[in-house]
């Protein structure tokens, strides 16, 4: 698939493709990729259909359950959003995760730096800078794409271990916390760590306004000139460029609001969740963001949705991990399998349900 | 001075192979316009396997060709998402990297008991070969001698694979293919057959590099043995732009760096900032090729825009 065909996919189907198609589009991927899974428990002598019983047990069985499905959920929505600004403009930024380490290691550090300010004004700039770090970091190959049309695949993607050698060495070498032997940075100062929404769990503003930015990104497509501008040049940049669009300001802007999605990702989880900056703390919340694009069709609603479903998965898988002897990096198979599967297997279907409907 | 450069490079020459088998693996596809984002996840396939197939066989060799074919099967399922599905490249590559990384990290402890680290018994690793005249000769000795089949290997496939793509019918389809693929369909090249052999040998020569990581290194499959290596090739053959001299070139470079990164590590360097060296190498090149194309493409539009202009109007 080419790049301009996943800006196309992103665009939505044609008002001609059926409601039922989509949906078997939509939904294919999701039971494919389970599929796989259970193959690999079944062939492992395990109990697949318990196993998935127990994952929906514990991702979706009572408040507790779903508090910390939401939590799992909410950095990769951040990174879904992310990943969804810049497929559908054409841009095929992999560097979510490297925003997201800056992010994270910028808002840790005002967490720990500036320990006299008031909670409000600290948990503020905390998310501001992790925002503004991961828009530095995203800026770079941006405008390199833009100007010089160096391809941001490669670039986005060394910059991701870029990132996380060079937030390991900061940490490692000029903030570690005294007394600790890994590479931890000091906790965030006491009023810079979010409250729980609900009682004892790691529920917090984060995941709203994560929502919030979801909203916000359906808002930008649907009813914005910038979103507008940002889907013509990924539908077509020759067309962009005819209709008077300045294709490399759009596509740096693009990488601005991705970049800015992947920091606040990254600050929203340390303020939220760790506390502290940790080296290599991310499990792939960056590559799991672009399957939630991918599984959404970089729609706000398809993203929320697909975040969910990760996010319940990642944590009925961690939950699993605890109670039996299943290591949760099944869930990377399911997630592997759904990155392949999205882009092949939909189009195919999706092709096939156009030819029948003009039949 | 050169006593230096002669131990550097000695213990960069293992450290380089599996980065060089790799990169001209990768470089094959790229030639024939696939970006294998997947060689990391092969590598790792391909060290297992040769470490399972060791232990069982015991023989190192039977080991390394399973790794080599499961490797070319392995590229070719990841090549029929790309060129007969529809998948796109990048996200299939990055699909397989985690697919893989979670079949191992799932597999090790449920089928094997192990957490990360499989030493299966009777598990056989590579001979160093001596260079017999060659191992004699100071300073040089050290550098070509004393290592696994697989260095060695990796050195011939340098030359060979430029004979390929230069010199023979088949490596010129697989360039032909790589730069204009609707041009070479019309002059009768099968592309797709091109492209999906170009992915099964990529397969081969990455599982061939993780064979090198489990049986020529260390003697013992990790989880995470390949340790980016994968995407160290990419920026091999990125670096060198898809040729066999210049990547060959940045894989030594790169495997300099790693070899390296001990070293620099004791005596005060950070290890992190050794290792994000490849990456910036990559990133800057890439930065200087397409800013000395821009500026040629200016060039050249000025020179034309003066023709025009000092060319009389009704000429």
């Amino acid at each position: 698939m080419s790049r301009s065909a996943i800006a196309e996919v992103a665009a939505g189907p044609s008002p001609a493709a059926a409601l039922a198609g989509r949906a078997l589009e939509v939904i294919a991927p999701f039971l494919i990729a389970l599929a796989v899974g259970g193959l690999v428990l079944a062939v492992t002598g395990r109990d697949a259909i318990g196993t998935y019983g127990l994952l929906v047990e514990q991702s979706l069985g009572g408040a507790q359950a779903i508090a910390n499905t939401l939590v799992a959920a909410t950095p990769i929505l951040f990174t879904g959003l992310a990943t969804g600004v810049a497929f559908r403009t054409g841009v095929f930024n992999v560097g979510v995760e490297g925003s997201l380490y800056v992010g994270a290691f910028a808002a840790a550090w005002v967490g720990f730096s500036f320990t006299t300010l008031p909670g409000p004004l600290l948990v503020f700039l905390a998310v501001v800078s992790g925002g503004l770090a991961g828009v530095a970091w995203a800026a770079v190959p941006g405008a390199l794409r833009a100007w010089w049309r160096v391809d941001e695949v490669v670039t986005t993607l060394m910059a991701n271990y870029i990132a996380i050698l060079f937030t390991s060495y900061l940490v490692n070498y000029w903030f570690l916390a005294p007394g600790v032997a890994n590479s931890m940075s000091p906790l965030v100062a006491a009023q810079a760590q979010l409250s729980p929404l609900v009682g004892s769990t790691q529920l917090t503003l984060a995941f709203p306004i994560a929502l919030v930015a979801t909203f916000l990104y359906w808002v930008l497509f649907r009813a914005t000139t910038v979103g507008y501008r940002l889907q013509i040049v990924g539908m077509s940049p020759r067309f962009a460029t005819a209709s008077g669009i300045h294709v490399a300001r759009t596509i740096i802007v693009a990488m601005v609001i991705s970049g800015l999605l992947g920091g606040l990702a990254g600050a929203f989880q340390i303020l939220a969740v760790n506390h502290r900056f940790i080296a290599n703390f991310s499990p792939g919340y960056g590559f799991t963001g672009i399957a939630v694009a991918l599984l959404g069709r970089n729609s706000a609603p398809g993203i929320l949705a697909a975040a969910l479903f990760f996010g319940a998965l990642a944590n009925g898988g961690s939950m699993i991990q605890l109670f039996s002897d299943i290591p949760l990096d099944l869930i990377n198979v399911v997630q592997g399998t759904v990155m392949i599967i999205a882009v092949i297997e939909l189009r195919r279907l999706g092709r096939l349900v156009r030819a029948r409907s003009h039949a | 001075m050169l006593e230096v450069l002669s131990t550097i490079l000695a213990s960069a020459a293992p450290a380089t192979t599996a980065i060089l088998l790799a990169a001209m693996g990768g470089l094959i596809n790229r030639q024939a316009g696939i970006v294998n984002i997947g060689l990391e996840a092969i590598m790792l396939v391909g060290a297992f396997i040769a470490v399972v197939v060791s232990a069982a066989t015991g023989s190192p060799f039977v080991a390394v060709v399973s790794a080599a074919l499961v490797g070319g099967v392995v590229g070719l399922f990841f090549s029929i998402t790309i060129t007969r599905l529809g998948g796109n490249e990048i996200i299939s590559g990055l699909g397989l990297n985690l697919l893989v990384v979670g079949l191992f990290g799932y597999l090790l402890p449920v089928a094997y008991g192990v957490q990360g680290t499989l030493i299966p018994t009777g598990l056989v690793g590579l001979p160093s070969i001596q260079l017999p005249l060659i191992d004699a000769i100071p300073l040089v000795g050290p550098v070509l001698s004393g290592h696994d089949p697989l260095t060695y290997l990796s050195w011939l496939s340098v030359p060979l694979v430029s004979l390929f793509l230069y010199r023979t019918a088949a490596g010129i389809a697989l360039r032909a293919t790589g730069a204009n693929e609707e041009a070479a369909l019309a002059a009768g090249i099968p592309t797709r057959l091109v492209r999906d052999m170009s992915t099964v040998v990529a397969g081969m020569f990455a599982g061939l590099a993780g064979a090198q990581l489990s049986l020529g290194v260390v003697t013992l499959f990790n989880k995470n043995m390949t340790g980016g290596r994968g995407f160290i090739a990419l920026a091999a053959f990125y670096f060198g732009d898809a040729r066999p001299g210049l990547t060959a070139l940045g894989a030594l470079i790169f495997g300099v760096f790693e070899s390296a990164s001990f070293r620099l590590q004791s005596s005060g360097w950070p290890p992190q900032i050794v290792q994000s060296l490849p990456y910036l190498v990559v990133v800057g090149s890439l930065t200087l090729v397409a800013v000395r194309q821009a500026w040629q493409t200016r060039a050249r539009a000025e020179r034309i825009a003066l023709r025009v202009s000092s060319t009389p109007p009704g000429e």
